[in-house]
């Protein structure tokens, strides 16, 4: 499987040791994601997503197998491959706007700093009346609408978020997905995600990827193509529409599977 | 400026409110409880009313015959003595001959501290090169090393701001180590996806995570300063704090001893708030309620 405009993963394998053990975390795992589109790591806690997704950062080494994006090979962190984690990762120094504007400026991106870069992210993530508070005057949904605005900022071919509305109240949660599926269509990102959130996944997601785990293998390739004849941003008619039922609850007996694999 | 901006912050200001009636519906306060917030006008009356009870006892207690005045003498006579110091016994140079080895002892040990801590702290492999080392040096009392420091540097300044240096330096190195090594994982892995280079990170996220840290660090080791200060002064010096409080000490002059410790209590209390008050101007995004 290999894509040239977008990310490839082939052959990826990740063992740890552990306590003088060899633990694998991941085995073989082969994906690609096209360029634009939104893929989702799904999966019970345990299969390893996370450490696939520090892998594609570059935070992580592969034990074995490629990482390319758009014909590059990854093998250290780097400004085409933006992360939003689940903490809160904003700088507590900096206000609403330095924290957005920080990577432009270690990069000494002028250009992008001067066209109003920072401000049109601001903006785009509804962030404008907050542009000089610093983070602990903001509520967690806030933060990290402040981690998406910073990474999108920096141009990043593709983002990375690790359950990045995993701490979230549901009300915020719901609203913090309409926002990125809103943000990374005008902008025509590439996004993975990591979730265990199997309607989160459905509903962010082009292409979710479901990982078994002990180890993590990938079990499925699930393409959510009927939500094009969907209304876009009408989670009402996405989570009635007989598709996402269907899909739920297959995915809902994947998960039960691995449960009882792990008992 | 405290209260969290919410994207339901209507709702919870409505919850507040009703929680804080419910309080004042209670009925009596508790004047006792754990970890309880008190006003701020509270808090510094009750600091003025210890300060007040202690004076007063020093001052019943002296007037009671219970020692020979000389030997221990009232407030009053230790401000007078302390009066009497500053304007016929030119004691403010003593005063300047000590604040200066404490400035200059603490800028080198920050000096060699602070480059030392910042690597330590943010690669494990120079701490665990030099953590060993530095960490036992911590066990060596700075004093055993006067006899030494005696011979090799004879009894001047020089002697003195290396005791002060010794003292220090250790503790200071692995303590902002200590703050570096603080730093969340998290904010170091942003900036590399960020793009930043080790340098950039070092700079922009470690120090600058770290630097309210390395203030209050200071703020405390300048404490741990004065306290070798008057071990320094009181061998072989002809001027400081302490030689004064040594030459007083020959002639029984308990009050001028006194004054000589009320002096320190002082500059050190004002360094602290110096210190303090940078913390806050320096650092707004902390909040309140930090050091």
């Amino acid at each position: 499987m290999s894509v040239h405009q977008g990310l490839s993963v082939t052959g990826v394998s990740k063992t740890f040791q552990s306590g003088g053990r060899a633990v694998q975390a991941l085995e073989n795992i082969s994906l690609g994601l096209p360029a634009g589109k939104v893929g989702v790591l799904l999966g019970p806690s345990g299969c390893g997503k996370s450490t696939l997704l520090r892998m594609i950062a570059g935070l992580e080494k592969p034990s074995d197998g490629t990482i390319t994006l758009n014909g590059r090979a990854v093998n250290r962190p780097g400004r085409d491959r933006g992360m939003v984690f689940q903490d809160y990762s904003s700088f507590p120094w900096l206000s609403v706007r330095d924290n957005v504007a920080y990577g432009l400026k270690i990069n000494g991106d002028r250009n992008a700093l001067n066209e109003g870069t920072v401000d049109h992210f601001i903006r785009a993530v509804g962030l404008e009346k907050f542009a000089d508070v610093f983070p602990h005057q903001l509520s967690g949904g806030m933060r990290q609408r402040v981690a998406i605005a910073r990474t999108l900022a920096n141009y990043p071919e593709l983002l990375l978020m690790d359950e990045p509305f995993g701490a979230l109240d549901p009300e915020t949660r719901w609203q913090m997905q309409d926002l990125l599926l809103n943000v990374v269509r005008k902008e025509r990102s590439t996004v993975m995600v990591v979730s265990h959130d199997i309607e989160e996944a459905l509903y962010l997601g082009d292409v979710v990827f479901f990982l078994s785990r002990h180890p993590g293998r990938l079990r499925e390739t699930i393409f959510t193509d009927f939500k094009s004849s969907l209304p876009q941003n009408d989670r009402e008619a996405f989570l009635q529409s007989d598709d996402y039922r269907r899909l739920e609850l297959h995915i809902r007996r994947l998960m039960r599977d691995e449960g009882l694999d792990a008992a | 400026m405290t209260a969290k901006l919410s994207d339901k912050a209507t709702g919870q200001r409505l919850v507040k409110a009703g929680i804080s009636e419910a309080a004042n519906h209670k009925g009596p306060e508790y004047w006792f409880d754990f970890n309880q917030a008190i006003p701020g006008s509270q808090r510094l009356l009750l600091g003025a009313a210890g300060w007040i009870t202690f004076v007063l006892v020093w001052h019943i207690t002296s007037q009671m015959d219970l020692a020979p005045e000389r030997l221990y003498p009232g407030p009053v006579a230790v401000f007078g003595a302390l009066q009497e110091l500053f304007i016929e016994q030119s004691f403010l140079s003593d005063v300047m001959a000590s604040l200066t080895r404490i400035l200059v002892s603490f800028s080198i040990a920050l000096a060699i501290a602070l480059p030392l801590g910042i690597l330590m702290g943010s690669f494990a492999r120079v701490d665990a090169a030099l953590n060993p080392l530095m960490g036992a040096w911590r066990y060596l009392p700075a004093p055993a090393f006067i006899p030494l420091l005696l011979m090799w540097l004879g009894t001047g300044d020089t002697q003195k701001i290396a005791l002060l240096l010794m003292g220090v330096v250790f503790f200071l190195i692995i303590m902002l180590a200590d703050v570096t090594r603080q730093t969340p994982k998290v904010l170091i892995e942003t900036a590399k996806t960020l793009g930043g280079g080790r340098r950039i990170i070092l700079w922009t996220v470690l120090f600058r995570h770290s630097l309210p840290g390395y203030v209050d660090t200071c703020r405390q080791m300048l404490a741990v300063s004065w306290t070798y200060l008057v071990i320094a002064e009181i061998v072989a010096a002809t001027d400081g704090i302490g030689a004064m409080m040594m030459r007083a000490r020959r002639f029984v002059h308990v009050d001028d001893i006194m004054a000589g410790i009320v002096t320190i209590g002082v500059l050190g209390l004002l360094l602290d708030t110096v210190f303090r008050l940078i913390y806050r101007k320096s650092f707004p995004y902390l909040g309140r309620g930090h050091s």
